[in-house]
């Protein structure tokens, strides 16, 4: 399937810099791994920063820094022992480290599925899955939300997300997403802040909704 | 038996050519008769000696170039002293050890160890991870999602990139410059320039659209 929907060109220069958290970065990261031509301009960006990094005035070396590195060759591995692997083979390969929470209910046919990082920082990072036709209330962020797609489709007022499609919220946003009928939704998303539900069902919801 | 016979055979492979080619380079810029002529081509042809033969002296030279840089980014980004000389030796052991995964038709050497010193960056120096409740491993990005298709060869993407950041405006260059090596979002970028987000943003944006216009014209 097509991929419709990037990260924004700064959103992929922040990747390649370096300077995105870490739930935002795996979510960026997701996308990269379907989509050629952003991986492309993530290449460009890194050799925009390899670029600087070699024009950057040296800083002067123990003196004996060359020696103590050359003594410690022998004892790196060719190859860093595998990481361990969850069991999640259906996850994007960047997530295939992390630890995963239970699925949770949080609505009618919505349940989360928490990723737990080892940063505590500001933003979160969990799996949503929606059922077929199910509605996210109408909300509002209070802070950057990144998502990609991983199976399934939703669309909201910005349009149609499919697999490997990625979406851009912040606090001006405010969207309705829905799954499509035929099949559950599952997306990959880091959350900034809070979501704020909005309308009477929203409202109800607040209290409980810890999403 | 004759002393000929008692010579040790050499241990090591000769060297390729390339690499002897680097390596003079290297040697010339260390008398001070040819310093800086060492090229983007014969810095991927050192690591390609390192993951061939696991070659020392390709290794040194590596090192001599790349380690004071990393150290100085590693400074720019608010290490201190000892921590930016540990995580510069990590970088270039790092170097060392996945110098297999090195492919000089998709990325520059400097890009390849730019990648290496932003994630040690990412991983050891980030407040979000001095700020860590609990302690693990960051997880690892995948090298295959953050590689480009092959397109130039390194050599001459290198140049093209430079010849193309040189046509980038004062202000455009500036943002870029933070966001590399401050580790800053552009949240921080835009209170430490007194611009609004929007404006960080959008310069960002139209620097790095500009830069590939300008890689894409010159292909």
């Amino acid at each position: 399937m097509t991929i419709t929907h990037h990260p924004a060109t700064d959103t992929l220069a922040s990747y390649a810099s370096g300077s995105l958290d870490t739930a935002r970065r795996l979510v960026v990261a997701s996308h990269l791994e379907r989509c050629a031509a952003c991986r492309r301009a993530v290449g460009d960006f890194e050799a925009v920063g390899g670029a600087m990094l070699e024009d950057l005035p040296p800083a002067p070396m123990g003196e004996d820094a060359l020696a103590q590195v050359l003594a410690r060759l022998d004892a790196v591995a060719p190859e860093p022992a595998a990481g361990t692997m969850n069991a999640h083979a259906d996850l994007p390969a960047c997530l295939r480290s992390c630890t995963l929470g239970s699925w949770r209910w949080i609505g009618r046919g919505l349940k989360v599925r928490p990723i737990m990082l080892p940063q505590a920082g500001g933003t979160r990072l969990f799996l949503l899955k929606g059922a077929p036709g199910a509605r996210l209330p109408h909300h509002v962020h209070t802070g950057e939300e990144f998502a990609a797609v991983l199976t399934g489709v939703y669309t909201h007022e910005g349009g149609r997300f499919g697999p490997g499609d990625f979406d851009e919220a912040d606090e001006t946003t405010e969207h309705t997403p829905v799954v499509t009928a035929d099949a559950e939704c599952i997306c990959l998303i880091a959350l900034e802040g809070r979501v704020r539900m909005t309308g009477l069902a929203g409202a109800l919801l607040n209290p409980f909704v810890r999403i | 038996m004759t002393a000929l016979a008692l010579a040790p055979a050499p241990v090591f492979p000769p060297p390729a050519p390339a690499v002897v080619l680097a390596l003079a380079h290297f040697a010339c810029g260390l008398n001070g008769m040819d310093a800086g002529r060492t090229t983007a081509a014969d810095y991927s042809a050192l690591i390609g000696a390192v993951a061939g033969t696991r070659d020392r002296a390709a290794f040194g030279a590596l090192f001599s170039h790349f380690a004071p840089r990393v150290k100085t980014f590693m400074l720019r980004a608010g290490a201190n002293a000892a921590q930016a000389e540990e995580l510069a030796q990590e970088t270039l052991l790092t170097v060392w050890r996945k110098a297999d995964r090195f492919d000089s038709g998709r990325a520059t050497a400097a890009a390849w160890i730019f990648t290496i010193a932003r994630n040690l960056r990412v991983d050891r120096l980030r407040r979000e991870w001095r700020d860590a409740a609990g302690d693990g491993e960051i997880p690892e990005v995948a090298d295959e999602a953050a590689t480009p298709d092959i397109r130039l060869a390194g050599d001459e993407r290198n140049a093209r990139v430079r010849s193309a950041m040189t046509q980038l405006s004062a202000e455009q260059a500036r943002v870029i410059e933070l966001s590399f090596f401050q580790d800053m979002p552009h949240a921080e970028i835009a209170r430490a320039l007194g611009l609004p987000l929007g404006t960080v943003k959008s310069r960002i944006r139209l620097a790095m659209n500009r830069l590939r216009d300008l890689l894409e014209d010159l292909a």
